[in-house]
C-alpha cells in the first residue's frame, strides 16, 4: 500500500521546496521559465544570513514531481500562481517577500491578487504582462518570432544529442536518453517546456497589474531581448506602490549575470 | 614515414595562428553580453563577414534569428553561468546576405577568480547537412508512424480475430476483435487461456493438429468452436502461416480466426435437407418398384382386375416422386436466381377455383371461394397457382380437421390480397417467423409430414419476384390464414 504523504508533505515533496537561512523573515524565489530554483545560486548566499530563503521548482520544472503535471492545471498561469499559494500554506508562511524572475513576476503578481495576506513585499526581476505586441503595446515580439521559438525549442531542447535523438527514434524505450535531462541544468520535461513557453508568452495579465495592493520593485535589465525597457516602464506606470530600478546588467538573467549589482538593488528595496 | 621526417614536417604545418584561422569549424570568442572580441576566418567565411565589419561591433546574437536570441537568452546565457559549458546547441546563423546555415554550437565560459563569466570561448560546426538528414529522418519515422497506425486500424478493424505467435506458438499480438470476442484487458492472451475458450469436442483435435504443423512449419488451417465473452460458443475456422526468416528459419505465426458459425449451421441444415429428401424421394420410390415387381409378375395375366389399381398407384408414386423432383429444381433455380416470372392476363377467380378441383375431389374439405368473379390480374398464372396449391395443401396437410377452407380475395390498398383461411389447431408464435425459411418443417407435436420443407419457401420467393408480400395470421386454436398479395400498380 502506498503512504499517504500528509498533504504539507507531499506538497513540499511535489515542488521540491528547500528551507535556507537563519533569520525571521521570510523570502521565497521563484525561478523562471526554463530554470528551477539552481538559478539562484549566485544571489541566494548573500541573504541567507538575514533570511529565511525558501526555493522551489514549479510543478513541470527541475526536480518536482512531475507526475502531478497536469496541462489543465498548467495551461495557464493561474496554475503556477497555485503552486506559490500552496508552498505558502504549506509552510505556514505570512508577510513574504517574494521574489520572481521573468513570467514568475507576473505569477507572483497573481498569486499576491488573489491571497494579498501571504505577502509583504514583490520583487520582479525582468517582468513582462505580456510579451506579444499590441495595439499601443510594444511587448518586444510578434506572434512569428514566437513560433520561431517553439520550432527552436522543439529542434533544440538541452543540445542535439538530448532531444533530436529521443524525437527521431521516440525515447519510449530508450530512458537513457532522457536521463541526460534530468542531470543538466534547466531540467525539465521537453513537454513541459512547451506548454510552460506557451502559456509565458501567450499570456496577458496587464489587467492584473492595477490589482495589485502589495508594494513591489521592477528590476529591469538596460538590454533585454525578452522585456524590453519599454515594458518595465509599463509595469512600473500600471502598477501602484511600484519602484522602477534600471539594472547595467544586459540580457535576461541579471541575477545569473551580474548578481552583485542585483543583490545590491533588492537589498535597498528592502 | 621516418620519425625525423615526420617532426620536421609537422613544424611546417603547426602554425597556431594557421590552424586557427583555416579550421574546418568556427571559432568565436565573445564578452558576456555578446560582443564578438575574436573569430576564425571559416566562421567568417561562413558568415560572408570581413573581420572588420564583426570585431567588436557586432554582437553573437545579432546572427541569431529572434527566436535564437530568446532561446540565448533564456537557456544559453544561464546555463553556461551554471554549468560553464554547453554542448551541441542547434543554431540557424543569418548571414550578411540574409541567408541561414545551421551550426551545431558549443561553449566554454572563462570564469575570474571570482567566479564571474568574463568571456565565452565557442566552436561552431556546419550541419546543415545533418540538418537536413535529421529533417528526412523526421519524415520517414513520421511516415513509418502513420504507416503503422494505418495497419493498426486495418488489423483491428479486419472482421475476423488476428493474432501471431512466437515459432513455437506463444501468443504473441491479438487485435481488437480478438480482444473483444473473449473480453480480454490489456490486449495479453496465453497459448492457454486460448485453448481454454475452445470447445471440448475439438480441443484435442486441434492441439494434436497445431503441434504438428508447428513441428513441421506448414500452413494450418481447422474448424473449430470458441467460447465468446457471453460463454456462447460459435464455429470459427482458425488458419495459420508461418512467416520465415531469408535463413528459412520461422520467424512468426500469422493467424486468423474466422466466424464460419452461419456457413457451418446452413451447411448442418443442407445435411439434414439431404436426408430429409432421400427419405421422401425413396418412400414413393419403393413403393414403385414393389409395384413394378407386382406388374411383372401379372403380365401375362392381363385380366387381373387388380391391374387398373395397381397401375393407378404406380401413377401416385410416379407422380409424387415428379412433384419433390420438381421442388428440388424450383429451389435450384431459385438459390441461382433464374426464376422466371412470365406475366399474362388471367382470371383470378377461374385460376382459384381450379386449384380447389382436386381437393374437393377427395371430399374431406369444404373449400369457400370469395371474391369478384370478373377481376383480370397480370401475373405468372402457372407460378400463382403453384402459390395457392402450396398454401391449400399446407392446410390440408396441417388442419385435415378444419373441415372448410375459405379461400378470399379483394383490392385493397393498391394491391390484391389473397388469403387461404383454415379452421386448424394454429401455429404457435414463435415458430410463425421460420415459416418461409428453406429447409423449414413444422414439428408438430411429434407427429412427422412428409414434405421437403421447401413449399412456402418457394412461394415466398414466387410472391417476391411479383413485388408482393406474404405472411401469416394465426391463432391457436382458432386456425391460420396464410396470405399474399399482388400490387396493383404492376398490373
Amino acid at each position: 500500500m502506498a503512504v499517504q504523504l500528509h498533504p504539507m508533505e507531499s506538497i513540499l515533496k511535489r515542488n521540491n521546496v528547500n528551507v535556507i537561512g537563519n533569520g525571521e523573515q521570510v523570502m521565497l524565489f521563484a525561478h523562471g521559465f526554463g530554470c528551477d530554483q539552481r538559478s539562484w545560486q549566485f544571489i541566494v548566499d548573500a541573504f541567507t544570513e538575514d533570511y529565511r530563503v525558501v526555493l522551489f521548482d514549479y510543478v513541470g520544472s527541475g526536480k518536482s514531481d512531475l507526475s502531478q503535471y497536469s496541462s489543465a492545471k498548467y495551461g495557464k498561469l493561474e496554475g503556477y500562481a497555485q503552486d506559490i499559494l500552496d508552498v505558502c500554506e504549506a509552510l505556514s508562511l505570512r508577510d513574504v517577500i517574494f521574489v520572481g524572475h521573468s513570467v514568475s513576476a507576473m505569477i507572483g503578481a497573481l498569486a499576491a491578487v488573489r491571497e494579498p495576506r501571504y505577502f509583504k513585499k514583490l520583487v520582479f526581476i525582468g517582468p513582462s504582462p505580456r510579451y506579444l505586441n499590441d495595439e499601443g503595446y510594444t511587448g518586444g515580439f510578434e506572434r512569428t518570432d514566437l513560433e520561431s521559438l517553439f520550432e527552436f525549442m522543439d529542434s533544440n531542447y538541452l543540445g542535439w544529442s538530448s532531444t533530436m535523438a529521443p524525437v527521431i527514434m521516440g525515447n519510449a524505450d530508450r530512458p537513457e536518453l532522457g536521463s541526460f535531462l534530468t542531470n543538466s541544468f534547466c531540467a525539465t520535461d521537453p513537454e513541459v517546456a512547451r506548454e510552460f513557453a506557451r502559456v509565458t508568452f501567450f499570456s496577458d495579465n496587464r489587467a492584473d497589474l492595477a490589482k495589485l495592493t502589495i508594494e513591489s520593485l521592477t528590476l529591469q535589465c538596460e538590454e533585454d531581448v525578452i522585456a524590453p525597457l519599454a515594458v518595465g516602464e509599463y509595469v512600473n506606470a500600471h502598477t501602484p506602490n511600484n519602484e522602477l530600478v534600471i539594472l547595467k546588467a544586459t540580457g535576461h538573467c541579471p541575477h545569473i549575470s551580474e548578481p552583485g549589482e542585483t543583490i545590491k538593488a533588492i537589498k535597498a528595496f528592502l | 614515414m621516418n620519425r625525423e621526417i615526420a617532426k620536421e614536417l609537422l613544424t611546417h604545418v603547426i602554425d597556431p595562428e594557421v590552424l586557427y584561422h583555416q579550421a574546418p569549424c568556427g571559432y568565436l570568442t565573445f564578452t558576456p553580453d555578446g560582443t564578438i572580441i575574436r573569430i576564425n576566418q571559416t566562421l567568417l567565411n561562413w558568415l560572408d563577414h570581413t573581420e572588420e565589419e564583426v570585431l567588436y561591433e557586432k554582437k553573437f546574437g545579432d546572427f541569431l534569428s529572434k527566436g535564437g536570441q530568446i532561446h540565448y537568452e533564456m537557456f544559453f546565457r544561464p546555463m553556461l553561468n551554471v554549468s560553464g559549458s554547453v554542448k551541441e546547441l542547434s543554431y540557424e546563423l543569418k548571414t550578411k546576405h540574409g541567408a541561414f546555415f545551421h551550426v551545431l554550437f558549443g561553449a566554454v565560459a572563462i570564469k575570474n577568480d571570482q567566479g564571474h563569466v568574463i568571456a565565452v570561448n565557442a566552436i561552431l560546426t556546419d550541419n546543415t547537412d545533418r540538418k537536413h538528414y535529421e529533417k528526412e529522418l523526421l519524415v520517414a519515422r513520421n511516415q513509418a508512424e502513420k504507416d503503422k497506425r494505418n495497419m493498426q486500424f486495418l488489423a483491428d478493424l479486419t472482421p475476423d480475430l488476428i493474432w501471431t505467435t512466437t515459432p513455437d506458438g506463444e501468443i504473441d499480438y491479438i487485435n481488437a476483435r480478438f480482444a473483444n470476442y473473449f473480453q480480454v484487458a490489456g490486449r495479453k492472451f496465453t497459448q492457454e487461456q486460448f485453448l481454454e475458450r475452445i470447445h471440448d469436442d475439438d480441443r484435442a483435435g486441434f492441439k494434436t493438429a497445431w503441434a504438428e504443423k508447428l513441428k513441421c512449419g506448414e500452413p494450418f488451417s481447422y474448424d473449430l468452436r470458441l467460447k465468446n465473452h457471453n460463454g456462447e460458443y460459435r464455429w470459427h475456422l482458425v488458419k495459420s502461416v508461418p512467416h520465415y526468416t531469408d535463413d528459412r528459419e520461422i520467424l512468426k505465426w500469422f493467424g486468423s480466426c474466422t466466424d464460419i458459425n452461419d456457413h457451418k449451421l446452413a451447411l448442418t441444415k443442407k445435411d439434414e435437407f439431404i436426408s430429409v429428401a432421400s427419405h421422401e424421394l425413396k418412400t414413393p420410390l419403393t413403393t414403385l418398384m414393389g409395384i413394378l415387381q407386382v406388374l411383372d409378375r401379372i403380365k401375362s395375366k392381363p385380366a387381373t382386375p387388380m391391374l387398373s389399381e395397381f397401375i393407378d398407384r404406380a401413377n401416385k408414386n410416379a407422380k409424387k416422386i415428379n412433384s419433390l423432383v420438381g421442388e428440388l429444381l424450383n429451389v435450384g433455380q431459385l438459390t441461382a436466381g433464374q426464376l422466371r416470372i412470365n406475366k399474362e392476363w388471367f382470371n383470378l377467380y377461374q385460376l382459384i377455383d381450379n386449384c380447389c378441383q382436386y381437393v374437393r375431389t377427395e371430399d374431406v374439405f369444404e373449400i369457400d371461394v370469395k371474391g369478384d368473379q370478373e377481376l383480370q390480374v397480370l401475373a405468372d398464372a402457372g407460378r400463382i397457382e403453384q402459390v395457392l396449391i402450396n398454401y391449400i395443401n399446407n392446410a390440408v396437410k396441417y388442419a385435415p380437421n378444419s373441415g372448410l377452407l375459405t379461400i378470399s380475395f379483394k383490392v385493397h390498398n393498391e394491391e390484391i390480397m389473397v388469403s387461404v383461411t383454415d379452421n386448424g389447431p394454429g401455429i404457435p408464435a414463435e415458430k410463425i417467423p421460420h415459416l418461409f425459411d428453406r429447409f423449414y418443417r413444422i414439428d408438430s407435436g411429434g407427429s412427422q409430414y412428409a414434405g421437403l420443407g421447401l413449399g412456402l419457401y418457394i412461394c415466398a420467393e414466387i410472391v417476391k419476384k411479383h413485388g408482393g408480400r406474404f405472411g401469416v395470421n394465426s391463432e391457436l386454436g382458432k386456425g391460420s390464414s396464410f396470405w399474399f398479395t399482388l400490387p396493383i400498380k404492376e398490373l
